[in-house]
């Protein structure tokens, strides 16, 4: 349950209705158009002559109609359907079927789906969970149509190169987007208070310092009216992975093996943002919005820690939106990527149109449509240097964060580790300071061992 | 019908008990393991967490929420004026989708802004952290419920109270009998067939509860204190990838229902009086 971004679920369970309206309309497919048969997606490298088993360029086999599962909210499924069409023009033989779902039932089809031998040709993978599907012989190998047309991984991050290749070396689907973590700021509060906005000098005594001096009682009831910062307790990829890192702790040991969470370092990470809550009180108790959602975005707190997935929703919101660096911690700057994917069906009847399909969501004129919902930093580093750093003001910070970006930890087991683990946290350290950091990892810490020891 | 209950009940129940002796990720081939399904569940903190949740939450609202429709058919079974609309008003929550209603509970349990804490507020009570506090988690899931469930059992009881003939509480009145008397000689054992049927639905629901816990239970909420036998079975055969296991825990679910079924039925004898 407890994955990337656990904004959008919530979000997508509040508008519930919504969303099931979006399910009866949106399933519709993507009808092939009339454009000339000719256009290639491009930024591929042509290498003419191989046919097998996939030539580059267009789509060579007979019509065919592919389904491409994903999760998303309403404004990222239209992004998604306006790339899809992109890729039927180039290809008219290919219908693609688009299908949404929220994120939990997401999960629930496509493991029905699969065990059913009815999965959908081509669906969106999050990178944390990748492992427990690359395992399961449900994913096909994309590394033969890699091979035989010369494609380029390297051309994608390779920090999310990594989440969709095996640690042998075979690629389970390609890239898609990024979520990166980084500090919003309300640009009217800063003026307000007369403090100069976050910029990459920053350390966490700067944020505790500043985040003091915007938290405030504005109409002197006693209570909190404005808080100096707000971020989500709930998932290590929100904030408490990054201040692990900048700790310089970490997840998991480098083999994969064992969980690192038991270093001094590592709990130091938990323990700063616990002492944000409950020491420095400078983040809300997050009950306080568990209900209510996001309170950056309700213009009640003057910075959040957060993903790239919530710029498009701060500026529906009104808010004045800066966006900087992660602070640096004691051992320096860090911050999370995680990247969403789209993997094959192994079973799938048409293996090469669902490979095109993958490959042109991660080419740069997919990605350029993908970048322009502002939600998602491009995967492809093309787009990367050159038309997405100035896409929107802040969109640089999310582009140079990936210089100091570490990969939200992706294993057979994650979902199962993570409960586990984030249910001790939220009891014990971040809802109520019950327990230190190291405390409460000291209580969990052989049962997660325990989880990734039946995973290898 | 006979036919439907074997393919649809029958079957997936023994298919259950099949794959529950297996290890079975849902995506591979299952793997033959005997009882060590079942061995494990002893020793699963979380399992038994469950356990406690579910039998917790029976335990109080059952008789509670049996107790409420009782008296709310009581007092429905008036010839007022107006009192079809007045009946409507209370069966709504049966016609509302468990998500809306977990929406609408969320928020008056929010602690800041929720109308619980307001009320409680002026009535000089301190906020609570409701359902994100481990001790209030799971009464405040049992509220919502219990005010879920109240119409349809009320409707039941309301039904019954309607088919007490009128001459039986003149007759009642003509031998003395108060208020009282005839609501403990006439109604509650003419009721008790009523009693018996929304006891019955009641206790497997109970046992069921899935649907408020998993709409409530959002990210950072205390799992430990409200982590039901369904939910368990529905995060272990559809997260973590251990259908053999969750098969496992159905199945223990399955023969406590049947067990306590069974008792029920055997106790129908000694209070149930069918006219």
């Amino acid at each position: 349950m407890l994955t990337t971004s656990q904004a959008r679920r919530w979000r997508g369970l509040a508008a519930l209705a919504a969303a099931t309206a979006l399910l009866a309309g949106a399933c519709g497919s993507t009808t092939p158009t009339t454009t000339p048969a000719a256009s290639t997606p491009a930024g591929q490298s042509a290498e003419p002559g191989t046919s097998e088993p996939a030539a580059s360029g267009g789509y060579t086999g007979p019509p065919v109609t592919i389904e491409y599962a994903i999760w998303g909210d309403p404004a990222e499924i239209n992004s998604q359907k306006a790339v899809v069409e992109g890729f039927t023009a180039a290809n008219p033989t290919i219908t693609v079927d688009v299908t949404v779902a929220d994120w939990d039932s997401y999960w629930d089809k496509l493991q029905t789906g699969l065990a059913g031998g009815a999965a959908p040709d081509v669906f969106a993978m999050d990178g944390p969970l990748g492992p427990d599907y690359q395992t399961r012989d449900v994913l096909l190998d994309l590394t033969p149509y890699i091979e035989a047309e010369g494609y380029d991984l390297g051309q994608l991050d390779d920090n999310a190169v990594k989440d969709f290749t095996t640690r042998d070396g075979v690629v389970f689907g390609l890239p898609r987007d990024l979520n990166v973590i980084a500090l919003f700021y309300n640009r009217d509060m800063f003026d307000a208070a007369g403090i100069a906005y976050p910029d990459d000098t920053w350390t966490w005594e700067k944020l505790v310092e500043v985040g003091k001096q915007l938290t405030r009682d504005t109409d002197g009831d006693g209570t909190i009216d404005q808080w100096g910062l707000y971020t989500e307790t709930t998932d290590m990829e929100n904030a408490w992975s990054s201040f692990v890192w900048q700790a310089g702790g970490d997840i998991l040991t480098e083999d994969g093996a064992t969980s690192a969470l038991d270093r001094p370092e590592s709990a130091a990470g938990i323990q700063f943002l616990q002492d944000l809550i409950w020491k420095e009180k400078v983040v809300p108790d997050p009950a306080i919005f568990a209900e209510t959602g996001d309170a950056f975005e309700q213009g009640v707190a003057a910075m959040e820690i957060n993903g790239s997935w919530l710029v498009p929703t701060h500026e529906a919101a009104g808010i004045k939106l800066g966006i900087a660096p992660l602070p640096a911690g004691p051992a320096g700057k860090a911050t999370s990527v995680n990247p969403t994917g789209a993997v094959v069906y192994a079973n799938t009847d048409a293996p090469e149109a669902s490979w095109l399909l993958a490959r042109y969501l991660a080419s740069p004129e997919a990605q350029e449509k993908i970048m322009a919902l502002k939600a998602s930093v491009p995967v492809n580093k093309e787009i990367l240097a050159t038309s997405y750093p100035a896409s929107f003001d802040g969109a640089q910070v999310f582009a140079d964060s990936l210089a100091f970006a570490h990969l939200k930890p992706a294993f057979v087991g994650y979902n199962e580790f993570a409960t586990i683990l984030q249910t001790e946290l939220d009891e014990n350290v971040f809802n109520a300071p019950n327990k230190t950091a190291a405390d409460a990892i000291a209580s969990v810490n052989e049962e997660l061992n325990g989880i990734l020891a039946g995973g290898q | 019908m006979v036919l439907g209950l074997a393919f649809l009940s029958a079957g997936p129940i023994l298919a259950t008990l099949g794959i529950s002796l297996t290890s079975w990720d849902l995506l591979r081939a299952p793997e033959l393991v005997g009882l060590d399904n079942y061995a494990r569940l002893v020793d699963d903190k979380r399992f038994l967490m469950a356990l406690r949740n579910t039998t917790f939450y029976t335990a109080v609202s059952v008789p509670v929420g049996l107790a409420l429709s009782l008296g709310l058919a009581l007092a429905l079974n008036q010839a007022i004026r107006g009192i079809s609309w007045i009946r409507t008003m209370y069966f709504l929550p049966l016609v509302t989708s468990a998500i809306a209603v977990g929406l609408v509970w969320a928020w008056i349990y929010s602690p800041t802004s929720g109308l619980l804490n307001q009320l409680l507020g002026a009535l000089g009570v301190p906020a609570q952290k409701w359902i994100t506090d481990p001790f209030w988690a799971m009464p405040s899931i049992i509220a919502m419920s219990i005010w879920q469930g109240l119409p349809a059992n009320t409707i039941i009881f309301l039904a019954g109270l309607q088919a007490i003939p009128g001459d039986y509480y003149d007759a009642a009145s003509v031998d003395g009998a108060g208020r009282g008397g005839r609501f403990r000689h006439v109604t509650l054992p003419l009721l008790t067939p009523s009693l018996f049927f929304t006891g019955i639905l009641s206790l497997i629901g109970s046992f069921q509860v899935f649907d408020q816990v998993f709409v409530l239970s959002r990210p950072g909420r205390p799992t430990d204190a409200t982590i039901t036998m369904v939910y368990f079975i529905y995060e272990n055969g559809f997260r973590n990838f251990k259908m053999g296991y969750a098969s496992a825990a159905s199945w223990v679910l399955f023969m406590i229902v049947a067990v306590l079924m069974f008792a029920y039925f055997s106790s129908q004898r000694r209070w149930v009086h069918y006219q």
